[in-house]
């Protein structure tokens, strides 16, 4: 199985071009592939407001990806919110790129009916919380922290929430070993 | 000396008393799974809540990455074992977006209907369950009548009770059986009178508005703070459904309305599903009479007809090609695919629809391989879940059952 995990896991970064969503992962691809990305209209709205954005285009269901510099997120996720009516945080979900983490939140509004993702690359595990901008978070952050590792800076309670509290390791890490005798229910 | 003597039993506001930590769960009736509540009383006031969740926790986003994807679809079944059609459909969709597979309209409309058929078995066994934590045993019984009846009309169709499995990538698994349409419509047809008759049981009952009435406010703004979704979000006067304003299948070809309620509170919640089991009545109703190709028996006739024909023009000599198809749209799978190994290419999708809890999302990222590279589930459950310390602080620990039954949580679904 770990042979064939580990051939998935090479495919977005070797392959770039296609889709935007994986483009994301090798920079040195992404400078040839950027000029084919339509820019958003919320990305563009956000680089109005002197937020440096990086469009990554629609995904198949035609919403917008936008990724935010980290030092950038709380200030455009509040500019989001208060200007742009994005009142409802949907989902956090963590993702791991097998040599760096990726959180993306899925933000819908309930006045203008749209949706945006904005996707921020965790910097050695450690991302901004959006609690303070909006408390659904909060359990969200918890779950992608749990199975992720990606600790949320700002986070009020940043604690295990799906796995028992003296779980070794983070289970949806490409790298997670199932069989290590250590996991053994019994034996701990 | 008396007892009002001896230092540290009485204060200046009477008896000296102490915070009780009470430990609910994970085992417990009402908590419609395995949930673990930490509370803490001051009298009978909560003063703290701790939910702890996880007990159920069987790694589904896990599992998506070890299998391929046609095999991990019945392990779907059991995120949330009340409306799986709604996961089902959600995943199905994220790979008909990413992979642009073509869906024909019967297959929308038979989507369409097994759902709302599905929404209406869930709010029933949400109004059993709720009014049995509320203390009123019968409703379950009339509750759970109807809910066999759609059961059989479930397994006609699909072949289970509960464990469907029944949409695939591009269309569904087997028609539905000749005749079904008519079933399904006469049950559809009385099913108005038999929520009438719930009605008549709970919405006038004295006691049921005393533990009801103006308990477990929730206004917008908490609402929308939590990311509270569903049937919970429109009780407290918000019009948001999914069906409406972002319409998926084809909602936006069908007429109906979204309830809300105004006072955000148990009882709005109760009236606004009880309303909502109405309107996908009418949903049902219209697809029925819409669903292209009819019955059964009628695209086997047309079908046998074209074949007839087909045969007759070779006969004479002509192209049988220029005997017209079968309408694409009276199909009942878009394009042949070898779902074994069926792979999407690589992309990203997220799919989200109304589930009767709420807003159900999948995230799902394709590598082009034969496995998933990351599914996500954002249940509804699991942030409505997260707003129950909030409605519960400060509230009486009776009025728990009452608040926390009214959320629609199902645990499967909070623990993935």
């Amino acid at each position: 199985m770990s042979d064939e995990q580990n051939e998935n896991g090479k495919t977005p970064t070797t392959n770039p071009p296609e889709s935007g969503a994986s483009a994301a992962t090798k920079p040195a691809a992404e400078e040839t592939v950027a000029p084919l990305i339509p820019a958003g209209l919320y990305g563009q709205v956000l680089e109005m407001a002197n937020i440096s954005v990086k469009h990554l285009g629609p995904d198949a269901t035609g919403v917008e990806m936008i990724d935010i510099a980290p030092a950038d997120l709380l200030r455009a996720a509040e500019r989001l919110r208060d200007q742009h009516q994005f009142d409802l945080m949907m989902s956090c979900s963590g993702i791991d790129w097998k040599d760096h983490r990726e959180s993306v939140y899925h933000l819908y509004s309930t006045k203008s009916h749209h949706y945006l993702a904005i996707k921020v690359t965790a910097v050695n595990d450690h991302s901004p919380s959006l609690f303070p901008v909006w408390p659904a978070a909060d359990w969200h952050e918890r779950e992608s922290f749990d199975l992720l590792g990606i600790h949320y800076d700002g986070h009020p309670n940043l604690t295990r929430i799906l796995m028992p509290s003296d779980w070794l390791g983070h289970p949806l890490r490409k790298d997670y070993k199932v069989d290590d005798p250590r996991l053994v229910w019994n034996e701990r | 000396m008396s007892i009002q003597d001896i230092p540290g039993i009485f204060t200046e506001q009477g008896l000296k008393t102490e915070d009780l930590v009470v430990n609910i769960g994970p085992q417990h009736p009402s908590t419609h799974g395995v949930l673990r509540l930490i509370t803490t009383l001051n009298g009978e006031v909560v003063k703290d809540m701790v939910p702890v969740i996880g007990y159920l926790h069987r790694s589904k986003e896990k599992m998506a990455e070890s299998r391929s994807y046609f095999q991990y679809q019945p392990t779907l079944d059991r995120v949330e074992y009340l409306s799986s059609f709604f996961d089902h459909y959600v995943y199905v969709s994220a790979i008909e977006r990413i992979a642009n597979l073509k869906v024909p309209k019967r297959v929308q409309y038979i989507r369409m209907i097994t759902m709302e058929l599905n929404r209406i078995t869930s709010h029933l066994l949400w109004f059993g369950t709720f009014l049995l934590d509320l203390g009123a045993t019968s409703p379950l019984f009339y509750a759970f009548r109807e809910r066999e009846d759609i059961f059989k009309l479930f397994e006609d169709v699909t072949g289970a009770r509960m464990m469907y499995n029944y949409y695939r990538f591009g269309g569904v698994n087997a028609d539905l059986p000749p005749g079904w349409i008519e079933r399904c419509r006469s049950f559809i047809r009385q099913m108005p009178h038999k929520i009438d008759e719930y009605e008549s049981i709970v919405t006038k009952n004295p006691i049921v508005l005393d533990r009801t009435v103006g308990i477990g406010r929730m206004d917008q703004e908490l609402c929308m703070k939590y990311g509270v979704t569903g049937s919970s979000l429109r009780a407290s006067g918000i019009a948001q459904d999914l069906r409406k304003t972002n319409p998926y299948c084809c909602y936006d070809e069908i007429a109906f309305d979204v309830p809300v309620g105004t006072h955000g509170d148990v009882y709005d919640r109760y009236m606004v599903r009880m309303a909502e089991m109405r309107e996908s009545c009418k949903i049902i109703e219209q697809c029925l009479d819409r669903i292209p190709g009819g019955d059964n028996q009628n695209v086997r006739n047309k079908q046998a007809e074209i074949d007839a024909a087909k045969a007759a023009a070779k006969e004479r000599g002509e192209d049988p090609k220029s005997v017209p198809d079968l309408d694409p749209d009276w199909l009942i799978q878009g394009q042949k695919i070898n779902l074994m190994t069926y792979k999407p290419p690589a992309g990203e999708a997220f799919t989200v629809c109304e589930s009767p809890r709420g807003m159900l999302g999948c995230h799902m990222i394709s590598d082009g391989t034969p496995k998933a590279y990351r599914v996500k589930w954002r249940g509804a459950s699991f942030s409505n879940l997260s707003v129950l310390p909030e409605l519960m602080i400060g509230n009486l620990y009776s009025d728990l059952m009452a608040i926390f039954g009214s959320l629609d949580v199902i645990l499967p679904e909070v623990d993935r």
